[in-house]
C-alpha cells in the first residue's frame, strides 16, 4: 500500500520535479561549473579550460576586472539596503493609510498605489530620466521655487545611485502596500477592541498588536524586495549605463556586460555564483532572525 | 462556362500562384543598425530598390540603441536565425572575427573594397590581412564652438594651442548662467575616450604604440593634467556631461541650449545638432583639436565603420547578404554617381569613407559644419583596433571618469591608466 502510494506520489510530482530540473537546477549547476571554466560566451561548452578558481581570484583581484566587480557588488548592496529600508516602512505607513475603511477614496487610493507597478520600466525610465535633468527637469525647477538649488541627480556618482534608488522605491511601493494590507486583514478586529477597552492608545496598538502580527508578511515583503532589487537591471541600461563613474554599476548590468559584451563567459559566471550565494546568505539570515524571534 | 467554374478555376490558379510568390522571396535577411527611425526608413526605402532588381530577396531592417548594438550582435549573431548584416564599430572586429561571428567577404567583394576604399580604412576592416566588412563611414573629431558665445565673450578665434584653449574655457566660464567653457562627457565610453585621445595625439602621444598600452608617456601625462585643470579651474563641469543609452542627454542639451561654449564632438552628431537647434545650428563652427605643447599640429581620432555579415547565416542569406550590400555601396545604387549608403550617411552629417563618394558629395562636406572635420582628416589618427580594446576602452573610462569628478589626481589617473590597459591588453592578447 506504502509502496503503491509512493509511486503515484512519484508520478504526480515527476511532471514539475522534471521543469524545476531543467530549466533551473540544471542552468544554476551549469553556471556553478562555468564559474570554473575560462569560456567564451561564442564557442561552445566542449571549449572551455578548467581554471580551478582563476575566475574567483580575478574577480577580487586589485586589476580593473576585480575592481569593477567590487564597485558592482557594493552598488548592488547599497541599492539593496536603501530599496529595502524605504519601501517596508512606506508600504506599511500606506497600507494603514488606505486599510481605514472610513476614509472616502480608499479604493481609490489603493488603486492609484498599486497603478506605478503596472506601468512598464521603459516608459518609467523615459519619464524619470526626465524628471531628473539637470536644466530642464520639473524636479529641479520644483527645487527651484522652494529657493533650492540645482541637484545633480543622475548627473553625480554621489546622488546617481539614490536617485535610481527612489525610481525603484516609487514603482515598487504600491505592490508591497498591497501585501501590507493583505497582512492587515489577517489581524482579527477583536484584538484592537480588546486593547481599546484596556485603555492602550494607537501608537501602543500599532507597536503591541499590529507590527508583531505583521511580522510574517514583512519577512515575505523583505524577501521578494531583496530578491527584486538585486536583480534591477532596465533604469540601469535605460538610463545610466552604469555611469557616472560606475556609481550605477549594478552586479546584473555589470555581469551582462562582461559575460556577453565581452563575452567573457566564464568571468561572468563566477561574477553570476558570487550574486547568487551573497542572495542566499542574506536570505537565510533574514529568516534565521525571525525564526529567533518566533523562538523567543 | 458558367461564372462559378470561371470563379472556381481563378481560385485555383491563386492556389498553385500563391507557393510561386513565395519562392519569389525566397531570401529574407535582415540588418541590424543602431540608426534612427528617420535613417531606417531611408535604409528600408534603398532595401525596397534592390528588392525590384533582386525579386527573390526580402531586406528588412532592424534598430536597437548604441549601447545594446554589440550586445545584441554577441547574443544573437551566433545563431542562423540572427542577423543576417550589422553594422559595426571597427574597434569590435577583432573580437568578433575571433569568435568566428562575422563572415569574411567574398574576393570579389574584397577586391572591389581594396580598390575603392582608402587603404587606412579597408586596413580597419580587416583582421590579419582578410577582409571582414564592407566599410562605409568614417568619423573624425574636431573642437566644435558656439560663435555667439565666443561673440559675448569677446573672443575672435577659436583656441589652436592648449593655452589658449584654457583661456578661452575660463572666459567661457559663467557659473551664474550654468554656463561651461568646455564640455566633457561622461556615461559612454567613446565619448570620453576619443575627445581625451584626440588631444593626446594632438599633443603628440598615442593610446596604444606598437601593440603596447603608451599612456606612462609624458605627453599622455600633460593630457591628463590638461583635464584635471579645466575641471579645477571650473572651465568644465562633469555634472552637465552626463551621455545617456543613445548617445545623447545632458552633454548635447548643454551644447544645444548654448550653456557650453566647446566640446570635441565627432561629425556625426550633426544630425542631432540641427534637431536640437533650428536655426542655431548657423552658430556652431568646427575648427581642428588644440595643439599640446609637446605637439607639432593638429591631429585627432578617426574611427570607421562597416558592414559584416553573419558567418552562422545559411549560404543563400550570406549570398543575399553580400549582394545587398555590394549593391548598397555601388556607384549604382544612389544619385548623382554616388552609393546609396552614402546618401544615408550624409543626411546624418556622417562621411563616407568610399573615395568616389567623397567626391560625389564634395559639395555637401564643403558646408561650414563639416568641411572643419574634412580638412582635419588627414592628419587624424585611427583610434587603435587591438584584441580587447573594448575593455580597454571601458576602463579608460572609468579612469577619466574619475579624474572628471576629482576621485582621483592626474597623476594617479595616468597610473591607474597605464596599469589597467596593459593587464588588459596582455589578457586579450592570450
Amino acid at each position: 500500500m506504502a509502496k503503491a502510494f509512493r509511486a503515484s506520489a512519484g508520478i504526480m510530482l515527476a511532471p514539475a520535479v522534471t521543469l524545476i530540473g531543467v530549466f533551473v537546477l540544471l542552468p544554476m549547476l551549469l553556471t556553478v561549473w562555468l564559474s570554473f571554466q575560462d569560456w567564451s560566451t561564442q564557442t561552445p561548452f566542449s571549449d572551455a579550460s578548467f581554471v580551478g578558481l582563476g575566475n574567483f581570484h580575478e574577480i577580487f583581484s586589485p586589476t580593473s576586472v576585480g575592481r569593477d566587480f567590487k564597485t558592482a557588488l557594493l552598488n548592488t548592496t547599497i541599492y539593496t539596503a536603501l530599496s529595502v529600508v524605504l519601501i517596508l516602512p512606506l508600504s506599511v505607513v500606506f497600507g494603514l493609510l488606505v486599510y481605514q475603511r472610513e476614509i472616502a477614496g480608499g479604493t481609490a487610493l489603493r488603486t492609484v498605489l498599486f497603478s506605478t507597478y503596472m506601468v512598464p520600466m521603459i516608459a518609467v525610465a523615459l519619464v524619470w530620466s526626465k524628471l531628473y535633468s539637470p536644466s530642464e527637469g520639473p524636479l529641479n525647477q520644483l527645487l527651484g521655487l522652494a529657493g533650492i538649488g540645482p541637484q545633480p541627480w543622475l548627473s553625480s556618482p554621489r546622488s546617481a545611485l539614490v536617485s535610481i534608488v527612489f525610481l525603484n522605491v516609487w514603482q515598487q511601493v504600491g505592490y508591497f502596500t498591497v501585501l501590507a494590507i493583505a497582512g492587515l486583514t489577517q489581524i482579527p478586529g477583536s484584538l484592537y477592541e480588546a486593547a481599546t477597552l484596556d485603555g492602550a492608545n494607537g501608537r501602543e496598538q500599532f507597536r503591541f498588536i499590529t507590527l508583531p502580527l505583521l511580522r510574517r508578511t514583512l519577512l515575505f515583503s523583505a524577501v521578494i524586495a531583496i530578491i527584486n532589487a538585486v536583480q534591477v537591471f532596465e533604469p540601469v541600461a535605460l538610463i545610466t549605463q552604469g555611469g557616472p563613474v560606475g556609481s550605477t554599476n549594478v552586479l546584473t548590468y555589470h555581469i551582462r556586460r562582461v559575460g556577453i559584451e565581452r563575452a567573457q563567459g566564464g568571468l561572468g559566471s563566477a561574477m553570476a555564483v558570487m550574486l547568487m550565494l551573497s542572495l542566499i546568505v542574506c536570505v537565510s539570515a533574514l529568516f534565521a532572525f525571525a525564526n529567533r524571534k518566533d523562538s523567543e | 462556362m458558367s461564372l462559378a467554374w470561371i470563379s472556381k478555376l481563378g481560385f485555383a490558379a491563386g492556389l498553385i500562384a500563391l507557393p510561386a510568390t513565395g519562392w519569389a522571396q525566397s531570401v529574407n535577411i535582415s540588418y541590424l543598425t543602431h540608426w534612427s527611425p528617420e535613417t531606417v526608413a531611408l535604409l528600408e526605402a534603398a532595401a525596397k530598390d534592390f528588392s525590384k532588381e533582386h525579386p527573390d530577396v526580402a531586406v528588412t531592417v532592424r534598430a536597437v540603441p548604441f549601447g545594446d548594438l554589440l550586445t545584441t550582435l554577441r547574443s544573437q549573431g551566433g545563431s542562423s536565425d540572427g542577423p543576417t548584416i550589422g553594422g559595426i564599430y571597427d574597434l569590435w572586429l577583432p573580437e568578433l572575427a575571433k569568435d568566428k561571428l562575422v563572415a569574411p567577404a567574398p574576393d570579389a567583394v574584397a577586391a572591389e573594397v581594396k580598390s575603392a576604399w582608402p587603404a587606412g580604412v579597408v586596413s580597419a576592416a580587416s583582421v590579419g590581412g582578410t577582409l571582414y566588412g564592407i566599410p562605409n563611414e568614417i568619423d573624425v573629431y574636431a573642437l566644435n564652438y558656439n560663435k555667439e558665445l565666443f561673440k559675448e565673450a569677446g573672443i575672435a578665434a577659436p583656441p589652436k594651442t592648449w593655452a589658449e584653449l584654457k583661456d578661452t574655457a575660463a572666459k567661457l566660464t559663467d557659473k551664474a548662467r550654468g554656463q561651461q567653457g568646455f564640455g566633457m562627457i561622461n556615461s559612454w565610453a567613446a565619448g570620453v575616450v576619443h575627445p581625451f585621445a584626440s588631444l593626446l595625439v594632438s599633443n603628440g602621444g598615442n593610446l596604444v604604440k606598437d601593440g603596447k598600452p603608451a599612456l606612462d608617456s609624458s605627453q599622455a601625462s600633460e593630457t591628463f593634467a590638461l583635464y584635471e585643470d579645466l575641471i579645477k579651474s571650473g572651465a568644465s563641469n562633469p555634472a552637465m556631461a552626463t551621455a545617456d543609452a543613445n548617445t545623447t542627454g545632458p552633454f548635447l542639451d548643454n551644447f544645444v541650449s548654448g550653456k557650453t561654449g566647446m566640446i570635441i564632438m565627432a561629425n556625426w552628431w550633426e544630425s542631432a545638432l540641427k534637431t536640437g537647434m533650428g536655426d542655431k545650428f548657423a552658430n556652431i563652427a568646427t575648427a581642428p583639436i588644440p595643439v599640446g605643447p609637446s605637439g607639432d599640429k593638429p591631429h585627432s581620432i578617426s574611427y570607421s565603420w562597416m558592414t559584416v555579415v553573419n558567418a552562422k547565416a545559411g549560404e543563400a542569406e550570406q549570398k543575399a547578404a553580400w549582394e545587398f550590400l555590394a549593391w548598397l555601396n555601388s556607384l549604382k545604387s544612389g544619385k548623382n554617381g554616388a552609393s546609396a549608403m552614402s546618401d544615408i550617411l550624409m543626411s546624418m552629417g556622417i562621411l563616407p569613407s568610399r573615395t568616389s563618394d567623397i567626391e560625389a558629395h564634395k559639395d555637401k562636406l564643403g558646408s561650414e559644419f563639416l568641411s572643419g572635420y574634412v580638412s582635419v582628416l588627414a592628419d587624424a589618427r585611427p583610434f587603435p583596433v587591438v584584441l580587447g580594446g573594448q575593455e580597454f576602452s571601458e576602463s579608460l573610462q572609468q579612469t577619466l571618469e574619475a579624474l572628471q569628478y576629482g576621485q582621483v589626481s592626474a597623476k594617479d589617473a595616468q597610473t591607474n591608466a597605464q596599469a589597467d590597459a596593459t593587464s588588459i591588453l596582455e589578457r586579450a592578447a592570450k
